[in-house]
């Protein structure tokens, strides 16, 4: 599954998610994360996430799709990180 | 599914967060902006430049799993950092040992690899022949020399066989190729482009044969066509020896007829042509879309990709091993 993850946090916790998300996801603009992910993955990177926000006043949101080729991605401007696989 | 990454520029590898950092290093030794990898999404490393990292990012890369392959200046293998086995199993390990020790039942073993390289190979050709290549002459060889495998009664006239298949194979190669001529194989080092691209090929399939091994129970060390030797993880070879005409071949013709890999992508030297990294690259690129690329099973009624193909290889052999099923080489049926 393919995943765009979006987060909306105070300031005092979005330190701590942007690590978290780090370890499943590529980060591609602050607040925003992209990448093939599975099932059970995205399972316990949520319930992580839900022990690090305060339920009542931060969001986050996922956008799945079942694959990469489902979706079309369009950069306008600067592209903050590619998601080559060649370093 | 997870990713390969391959490292080519020099730089820093670090453990961040518990997931990886990676700072690149340019050539006046100045840092670039961080990457960072998302652990979960990693499967393995190939690091062809030269990376900085510490025991604590190994300690982390060990425990999630995570296997690093490392490859010299002349793309040579050097060795891999393998991460603790966690399929332990004695009963394989007995197993498959004592299938090596008896010359009958390893034969057995040998020549299925043998067999399922040849009908690999035969239908390469085949392909080939089929859009317009002179091929009669080195099929019906191919096929001739396939026809003895039976017949071999011990590992050495075996490899024997198989070595005649590839050097007939590789003389195919000067039909196949358009702008490029192979003029038969050589080797530590190669002496032209063709050459280069097999050695290189080779070695990646090498590697993932290995990696795969990894996820399985097997023992990469026993094996049953090559000698097992010190030092080297043979099984690895055994199981390269059926998918190099179907992954690394097939690539190879497809660079290079496409154009994908051009003579500039070499490094020319008198006694010896070496890849350099724009080849490395566009090689790699297409080699990891063919490992990505899925085909309906036949037996598992699913989808699945060439690079599962290959652990699917190891379960097999493991069922062989332990009297399950009789083991049926890879063959290619599209």
């Amino acid at each position: 599954m393919y995943v765009i993850l979006v987060y909306d946090i105070g300031e005092r916790r979005v330190g701590k998610m942007l690590k978290l998300c780090r370890q499943y996801l590529n980060w591609i603009q602050n607040s925003v994360f992209e990448g093939e992910i599975t099932e059970v993955k995205l399972k316990e990177l949520l319930s992580n996430a839900k022990k690090i926000m305060k339920e009542r006043e931060d969001s986050l949101i996922i956008f799945k799709s079942r694959n990469e080729k489902w979706l079309t991605k369009e950069v306008i401007g600067q592209e903050k990180n590619d998601l080559d696989t060649f370093l | 599914m997870k990713k390969t990454y391959y490292l080519f520029n020099p730089g820093r590898m670090s453990r961040k967060d518990n997931t990886l950092k990676f700072i690149p290093v340019d050539e006046s030794g100045r840092e670039g902006t961080p990457k960072y990898i998302p652990i979960e999404g990693v499967s393995d490393l190939y690091c062809f430049g030269s990376l900085d990292a510490n025991s604590a990012l190994y300690n982390f890369l060990g425990k999630n799993g995570i296997s690093v392959h490392f490859f010299d200046y002349y793309e040579h293998y050097t060795g891999s950092f393998y991460p603790k086995e966690y399929l332990l199993a004695g009963k394989m390990q007995i197993e498959q040992t004592r299938y090596h020790l008896s010359a009958a039942k390893r034969l057995v073993i040998a020549k299925k690899f043998v067999q399922g390289a040849s009908f690999n190979i035969l239908k390469n050709l085949k392909y080939y022949q089929n859009r317009g290549r002179d091929l009669g002459y080195y099929l019906e060889k191919i096929d001739g020399l396939a026809a003895q495998i039976e017949n071999a009664s011990d590992i050495p006239g075996l490899m024997g066989i198989e070595g005649n298949i590839r050097q007939s194979y590789y003389g195919a190669f000067d039909h196949i190729l358009k702008d490029h001529a192979m003029e038969g194989r050589s080797k530590q080092p190669p002496l032209n482009e063709v050459n280069a691209l097999v050695s290189f090929g080779n070695m990646m399939c090498y590697t993932l044969c290995l990696d795969q091994i990894y996820h399985t129970q097997l023992n990469p060390t026993i094996s049953y066509l090559h000698e097992p030797g010190y030092r080297r993880y043979s099984l690895a070879l055994d199981i390269a020896e059926i998918f190099k005409p179907i992954l690394v071949d097939r690539t190879i013709f497809r660079v290079l007829n496409k154009k994908e890999v051009q003579s500039k992508d070499f490094d020319i030297q008198v006694n010896k042509v070496i890849l350099k990294e724009s080849g490395k690259k566009a090689f790699i690129r297409a080699f990891e879309e063919r490992l990505n690329e899925t085909i309906k099973h036949r037996t598992l009624k699913k989808h699945v990709s060439y690079k599962h193909l290959v652990k699917l290889e190891c379960y097999k052999l493991s069922k062989h091993i332990l009297n399950i099923a009789p083991y049926e080489p890879f063959k290619i049926w599209w």
